[in-house]
This record gives C-alpha cells, sequence and structure tokens, in this order.
C-alpha cells in the first residue's frame, strides 16, 4: 500500500434524478485487493464504472491511477486511463466473431496504433505474448476457436488472458462468476487472483465464500452509500447479511420466502 | 391510491385465442370477397378450351429448340408453290447463331443484376445508418431516410425501368439503374437490421481496453456487421439475377427481350430454352451464394 491508486472524495453519481453512488472519501493503495459487495442496484456497477471513465461523477473529486476524472475528462485522456484499466464482466465482454486469440490482442491495442490495428495485423511479440497468455490459462488450443463457440468458463479465462496481455495496473471484476458452476467460479477466480499480483484489484462478488480468493479488504455498498469498510478477516456472514437485509424504509418484496431465509440473497 | 390496469394497446386486442380467431375471420371474408366479386363479374373463366391449350404448350414446351434441331431433320427448305426448291437452310446453323446470342443476353443479364446490385447495396448504406435505431441519428433524418426506402421498396423494378427508359433510353443502363433502385430499399431494410443486432458487449468490450473509434469500428463494429451485409448482398443479388431476366420486357435488354421476341412470334420451343438457360444460372448461382452464406454465419 505504497501510493494511493484510487481517490474519491464527496463524490456523487446521478442518473434520470436518483443518486446511484453516494461516497464520502475512499482511498485504495496500488496492489491493493478489493471486494465489493452489496444488494442488487447498490451502486457497485456503478462504483466500476465510474472508476473506468464510463460513468461521470455529478460531482465530487475523482482520481484515478494520476488521471483527474474530475468533471468530463476528455476522451483522450479516458483513453489512456482505460489502457491501464483492465475489465471483466459476465463472459458476455468479448467480440463474439473473432478468434480467442484475436480476442486476447485486443488487450494489445493501447500499444499497437495506427492500420496494423484496423487490419488486426499484430506484431510477432505481440502475438508470443497472447499465444503465451492463453497457455497460461490452459486455453491454447482452443486459439483460433471463435469466441462466441467457447463455453462461458472459457470466455472468461480468454478475458483473463486479455488482462495478462494488457497488463493494466487496475483491474476491475465485475461478478466475474455469475454465470459459471462452482468449479468454473472457483478456477476463474484463482486465475484473475494470480493474474492480479502485480495489479490492484477490484472486484464484485455475491459469493462469500470466493471473497477470500480475491480480497483482503470488503466494502460493502448500500443505496449508494458505503456501509463498511473492514480487513476480510474482521467481516462475517452477519455484517454481509444485515448488508443484504431491505431497510425498513425501503418497501420490501412481499416475498415470504425471501424474508423467512435472508442468506437466500447471498448465494443468487 | 387508486390502481389503474394500464389500457389495452391496439396490439394487445389481437392477443389471445379470441383475438386471434377474430383475425381469421376477417381473412377469411377477405378471401370470399375477392372470390366471390372476381365471380360476379365473370371474371373466374379459364378461356375457352383450357385443356387443348395445356396439351397443345405442354408439348411445345417439350421440344426446346436446340434439342429439337439437333435430333430433328437439320434442313429446312423453303418451296416455291410449283415444288422447285428455293431455299435450303441449315437449321442447325441457325440455332447456333440463336445460341451465341442467347449467351450474349444471358451476360448482359448477368451485368445489370451484378452493377444493378452493387449500386443499390452502396446508396442503400448510408440510409440504413440513418435508419438503425440504435444509432440514433437525427429524427427528420431518419425519417426521410425510411421515407426513401419504403416507397423503394413499394414500387417495382418494372416501374423503375419503364420510367427510366424514357428517361436515359434503352438499353441495360436503364436496367441497372431500376435495380439499384428498386433493391436499394431492401438493402436498406437487410442493413440496417445487421446494424441494429450489433453486439454492444462487443464494442464495449473494446473500447474498455482504451480503444480510439477506429479501433473500436474495425476491431468490434466490422467483425460483426461484415458478415451479415455479405450475406444480404448476395441474398438480394440472387434476387436480382432473377429480377433483371424480365427487364428486357421494357427494352433493357437482356434474357428478358429473348422472352419478348419468342412469346410474341409463338416460339414457345425457343421459350423453353430461355427458361432452362434462366433455370440453370439461376439454381447455380442460389447454390454458390448459400454455400458462401452458411460459411459466413
Amino acid at each position: 500500500m505504497s501510493e494511493i491508486a484510487i481517490h474519491l472524495q464527496q463524490v456523487c453519481c446521478i442518473a434520470e434524478g436518483r443518486a446511484l453512488l453516494d461516497v464520502g472519501a475512499l482511498n485504495i493503495g496500488h496492489g491493493e485487493r478489493v471486494a465489493i459487495v452489496g444488494h442488487n442496484g447498490a451502486g457497485k456497477s456503478t462504483l466500476l464504472r465510474l472508476l473506468s471513465g464510463f460513468m461521470p461523477a455529478a460531482h465530487g473529486q475523482v482520481d484515478v491511477l494520476g488521471h483527474d476524472l474530475t468533471g468530463s475528462p476528455s476522451a483522450k485522456e479516458l483513453r489512456t486511463l482505460r489502457c491501464e484499466v483492465g475489465q471483466i464482466h459476465q463472459g458476455l465482454h468479448l467480440v463474439g466473431r473473432l478468434s480467442a486469440r484475436e480476442n486476447v490482442l485486443i488487450g494489445s491495442l493501447g500499444r499497437v496504433t495506427g492500420w496494423r490495428s484496423w487490419v488486426r495485423h499484430f506484431p510477432a511479440d505481440e502475438i508470443a505474448r497472447a499465444d503465451a497468455a492463453l497457455h497460461s490459462v490452459g486455453l491454447l488450443a482452443r486459439a483460433t476457436t471463435r469466441a462466441d463457440r467457447l463455453s462461458g468458463g472459457e470466455r472468461q479465462k480468454v478475458a483473463i488472458a486479455r488482462l495478462l496481455v494488457q497488463q493494466p495496473k487496475l483491474i476491475l471484476a465485475d461478478e466475474p462468476t455469475a454465470a459459471l458452476d462452482p468449479a468454473a467460479a472457483g478456477e476463474v477466480c484463482h486465475l484473475l487472483a494470480q493474474s492480479a499480483r502485480h495489479a490492484t484489484l477490484i472486484s464484485i462478488v455475491h459469493n462469500p465464500s470466493l471473497l477470500p480468493l480475491l480480497a483482503d479488504r470488503v466494502i460493502g455498498l448500500k443505496n449508494g452509500r458505503i456501509a463498511f469498510d473492514l480487513p476480510i478477516a474482521t467481516v462475517d456472514d452477519q455484517k454481509l447479511t444485515n448488508l443484504y437485509r431491505p431497510d425498513e424504509a425501503t418497501p420490501t418484496v412481499p416475498w415470504p420466502i425471501a424474508a423467512a431465509n435472508p442468506n437466500q440473497a447471498l448465494l443468487t | 391510491m387508486s390502481v389503474r390496469a394500464p389500457t389495452a394497446r391496439f396490439g394487445d386486442r389481437f392477443s389471445g385465442r379470441l383475438g386471434f380467431l377474430g383475425l381469421t375471420l376477417i381473412y377469411v371474408l377477405l378471401v370470399a370477397a375477392c372470390l366471390g366479386t372476381l365471380a360476379h363479374e365473370d371474371e373466374l373463366s379459364l378461356g375457352r378450351n383450357p385443356l387443348a391449350n395445356l396439351v397443345k404448350t405442354a408439348s411445345e414446351f417439350a421440344h426446346p429448340s436446340f434439342l429439337d434441331v439437333w435430333f430433328g431433320n437439320p434442313n429446312l427448305e423453303y418451296k416455291s408453290d410449283d415444288g422447285s426448291v428455293l431455299r435450303v437452310e441449315n437449321r442447325q446453323e441457325v440455332e447456333a447463331d440463336y445460341l451465341a446470342g442467347l449467351g450474349r443476353a444471358t451476360w448482359t443479364t448477368l451485368r445489370i443484376a451484378t452493377l444493378g446490385s452493387l449500386l443499390g447495396a452502396l446508396l442503400a448504406l448510408p440510409l440504413a445508418v440513418l435508419t438503425a435505431r440504435n444509432l440514433a441519428a437525427p429524427k427528420p433524418l431518419a425519417w426521410l431516410a425510411k421515407g426513401v426506402l419504403d416507397s423503394a421498396r413499394a414500387i417495382h423494378t418494372l416501374v423503375f425501368g419503364l420510367v427510366l427508359v424514357g428517361i436515359v433510353g434503352l438499353g441495360p443502363t436503364a436496367g441497372i439503374l431500376a435495380i439499384g433502385l428498386h433493391s436499394m430499399g431492401t438493402y436498406g431494410k437487410l442493413f440496417a437490421e445487421a446494424i441494429e443486432s450489433l453486439d454492444m458487449a462487443a464494442i464495449d468490450a473494446v473500447r474498455s481496453v482504451g480503444a480510439t473509434p477506429g479501433q473500436v469500428f474495425f476491431n468490434a463494429v466490422w467483425p460483426s456487421v461484415l458478415p451479415q451485409f455479405v450475406s444480404s448482398h448476395l441474398y438480394v443479388w440472387e434476387f436480382n439475377i432473377r429480377d433483371s431476366t424480365i427487364l428486357g420486357l421494357i427494352g433493357a435488354g437482356g434474357l428478358g427481350l429473348l422472352i419478348t421476341e419468342a412469346t410474341s412470334l409463338f416460339q414457345w420451343g425457343r421459350l423453353s430454352t430461355v427458361l432452362i438457360v434462366i433455370v440453370l444460372m439461376v439454381s447455380a448461382f442460389d447454390a454458390m451464394s448459400r454455400r458462401i452464406r452458411q460459411a459466413l454465419s
């Protein structure tokens, strides 16, 4: 935790007249591994979108990897930031018609410029790097398979291989295991944690058993605000249950099963 | 707080079993009205001697001119009234000339269809970009483009051809322009659908690594749109090859000219030859384009 990777101060994100995110202060250091937990609509994805510059802050100070995102940053500023930010989503963030190798090479677009990147004629060293990345996630044999012919777990591994080629300083993982079975989820989390050894990792996780794999620090969001920000060791089931339980103020869903078993929400 | 059910939209009225029954009833009534009025006006007759005509035409069609000439008597003798031979014509040579003409006409038809299709595709591209809903072009421009495409689709190639022959004169140019203008409507609709079904996740994936707009276009938009563009191009092209065979009827040249000739001289054998060529050409192109489209999917 040498220097600050992310610094938020009095940040508020507003969409359609509703505050999606309202953060007083948040600092995340370089190399930290942070998990974000919270109910649906708590502002988790909004926070990640804010950090990658896809969601503007209505007001407040946003600083990511030394890039000032306060106000409306220029498109060029956002692009240089995104070159250093790797993102993983629920397995849908691939170009379906391109091969696994070409999808991995997308990670090198920040370094390869001009006509070569337009016709996807990548330099040999980038191709070698992509193949090495595919090898390390165990998918080299599927390098020429089109991404939309891969299984959910394989797609997620291709996305991780893309991270390895991109070599970002910050990795944002938005529910990387949402569409996977438990075995594949564990494997993908291991690979993700490995690939993030030299980077800051911020992941949105719903499954409590995967938390220790991906995080040392857990931030709980509730209705757009930070409910707790604790080391992983001090986070227990009771805190998570409280976090996922709807407020008395907000209208509850008349669903007797959910009310009888609040842990249900943790598993979804 | 009073709760009110949302009012039914127009489309909702036709949902459900009762609505479907109503629609079926309306359709049956329409068919009955068409049949009834035609019968009432005495327009449903089959002519005076349909069966004999059918047999006669069919037997003439069964003798395509080139086969007839090849296996029949090659020499056609022109005789005067007293029986002396005036001239002997080699029917095989005449037919060979005709077949050469047929080849040239087929090539003209192919050229009209190919160039017309390309013209239609190029004209449709900007209009499709304007009408694709997910690109959200300015409303007035989108409406204008949609109006142009809809009217191009509504007006038949032949109608375009008749008007254009009056403007640019007889010949393939009128045919190319007619094919281009009509198929522009079809292309526009297909292209717009291809753009609308664009995979936004793929675009986000490339944008999220900090790619420039050019890189996003060539790495995410182009790969997902191009196969669909090529596939619809082949489809409409194939359609236009069929369509352009008829353009000769209005003087745009090509196979249609031979069809008019043969029908007005009642040369059913020659018409049969022309039709065989058309069927062969269309099915060959159809098979080829189907292969390519399958490989692209």
